[in-house]
């Protein structure tokens, strides 16, 4: 695929950003459906571990979002989600495993993502990587 | 849910799938005939769709109904928004979009199965 110098407005979203937008698009309503349906039926058995979902799924759509829309500001949002997305498989995924009794049901993010093939985990280390290069070819 | 449904759309899918994995490799864009396969594949979920909707609102509704219908609606309205997605793109990248459509569409239905009948 040539790479073409597109303008700043629509790096984003094109090419592998494409892809990109459309996982963070399941995700985000993965995580966010099921966490809302937990905290919403079964409140009282894991309240940390549904509300950990539900915000693993807003911050899924604010990237998906960031992403997709044009723009500096959402660059940044973009950037900013997916760092804190990284920060949140890791700190989530060791704690399950250390003190797996703070997590009596499973969220997004826990064992690293392994209930979801591990993609929570690959998937901002990616979303991070192509905010960068974008950013790198803008700036050339 | 009518099960040789599930099947019949869970294996043209995987098929959908291999076909735009093949021209992601290809480097090709997605071009019409993608489209039509996407649109049929759309038909065979549509009636699976609505044949179970038809059961539900008839009072046979498994135990998690709102989990249930609320899976319902997204099987109903992946394979449009990923074809659309993945049609505005004129790269390989394209195709890519709608591969993993394609491979979602059926674990999707492996839980809508699970939900309907959970001891299986």
């Amino acid at each position: 695929m040539p790479e073409t110098t597109a303008p700043t407005a629509r790096t984003l979203r094109t090419g592998p950003g494409r892809l990109l937008v459309a996982v963070y698009g399941v995700f985000a309503l993965a995580a966010t459906a099921r966490g809302g349906f937990q905290l919403a039926t079964k409140f009282g058995e894991a309240p940390l571990a549904y509300a950990l979902s539900l915000f693993a799924g807003v911050v899924y759509l604010v990237a998906a979002v960031g992403l997709a829309r044009a723009g500096r500001i959402s660059r940044l949002v973009a950037l900013v989600s997916c760092s804190v997305e990284v920060v949140g498989v890791l700190v989530v995924g060791a704690a399950s495993v250390l003190m797996p009794e703070v997590f009596p049901d499973d969220t997004v993010w826990s064992h690293f993502g392994g209930g979801y093939l591990f993609i929570p985990l690959v998937l901002p280390v990616v979303g991070l990587w192509w905010i960068m290069r974008v950013h790198r070819v803008d700036r050339d | 849910m009518v099960d040789w449904l599930t099947m019949t759309i869970q294996v043209a899918s995987l098929a959908m799938a291999g076909w735009c994995l093949v021209s992601t490799f290809r480097d090709q864009p997605m071009v019409v005939p993608h489209l039509v396969g996407m649109g049929l594949l759309w038909l065979l979920v549509l009636g699976q769709v609505g044949a179970t909707v038809v059961t539900v609102v008839g009072g046979d509704r498994p135990a998690e109904t709102a989990m249930f219908v609320s899976y319902l609606a997204t099987v109903a309205l992946l394979p449009p928004a990923c074809a659309v997605w993945g049609f505005m793109e004129r790269s390989k990248w394209g195709p890519a979009v709608i591969a993993f459509a394609c491979l979602i569409l059926p674990v999707l239905f492996v839980r809508l199965e699970q939900l309907w009948n959970p001891v299986a």
